[in-house]
């Protein structure tokens, strides 16, 4: 007698807990976006890339590339902190981890520009991490959002 | 016999709330997404060669939903692992590049996707000139 009344009970339990964990599944998955940015899209974790040579990345800084004529430094300016124009950012003292991994999105596609896509494209793991070393080593006219007005 | 019962109750709660929510999100985008643009091809229309001039006291209070990831010294993304960029005193015609180009889509990152679709052209001229002037 109670277990015919509760079999149903207990169907709509069974029902509410498979409802209920492929909610949390979706859930999990949605709330992982996020984080997983750029990962999906290609571009490695920058912890993938060889360790970063200041001095390399110093002249390397300075070759123009084919595909553009141009080197960094022609366009960020010395040490990275005087671009030659406003659209173009600040590389001194950035985070160097960052640095690399927008090499590496320019590299992959996952960033686009007219000219960082192309000088990005023939790019080595080394070269990227030697001028995200040197760019990131230098003074720097930028900050994080930490305390201010 | 009787544990079953609350424990289906709570499972049955839990699963019409997400529902619940589930349903109540949806229609919010699609809301959310006529009313924003309305102005923005409003004040884009007549104004397309002219970019907004940003105004910094707006931008600050705009910028404060940044300060959850930018303003926190050494903060990371995970997957790939790299430190959000500094951002304060990048020039106002990068910061509204880099946004405007997450909005399009052609720069990838979930989060600064999300962000710069909610903000209109206006909103991002007033960040990036915020942004440009902190010392």
């Amino acid at each position: 007698m109670s277990n015919a009344v509760h079999a149903p009970r207990l169907a709509i339990a069974l029902l509410a807990a498979l409802a209920l964990a492929a909610c949390s599944q979706n859930n999990e998955v949605a709330a992982e976006d996020p984080g997983h940015a750029s990962g999906e899209h290609g571009s490695s974790s920058s912890a993938g890339l060889p360790d970063g040579r200041i001095a390399e990345g110093e002249k390397r800084a300075q070759v123009k590339s084919e595909a553009t004529k141009q080197s960094c430094i022609d366009c960020h300016g010395a040490e990275g902190n005087a671009p030659t124009t406003p659209t173009y950012p600040k590389l001194g003292g950035q985070y160097g981890d960052y640095l690399a991994h927008a090499l590496q999105q320019y590299r992959a596609g996952d960033r686009q520009n007219s000219l960082m896509t192309p000088q990005a494209a023939s790019l080595t793991d080394q070269e990227i991490s030697d001028l995200a070393a040197y760019f990131g080593s230098r003074p720097s006219q930028l900050r994080d959002l930490h305390g201010v007005d | 016999m009787m544990r079953p019962l609350p424990l289906a109750a709570c499972l049955a709660l839990a699963a019409t709330l997400s529902v619940a929510v589930v349903t109540a999100q949806t229609p919010t985008p699609t809301t959310a997404a006529p009313a924003e643009a309305a102005p923005a091809a409003a004040t884009a229309a007549p104004a397309t060669p002219a970019a907004p001039v940003g105004n910094p006291q707006t931008g600050r209070t705009l910028a404060y939903t940044c300060q959850g990831c930018h303003g926190v010294t050494g903060y990371k993304n995970a997957y790939p692992s790299f430190h959000v960029p500094r951002i304060g005193g990048q020039s106002a015609e990068y910061l509204t590049q880099a946004l405007t180009e997450y909005k399009k889509g052609n720069r990838k990152h979930p989060t600064m996707q999300a962000q710069a679709q909610s903000f209109s052209d206006q909103d991002i001229a007033d960040i990036s000139a915020y942004l440009s002037s902190v010392k």
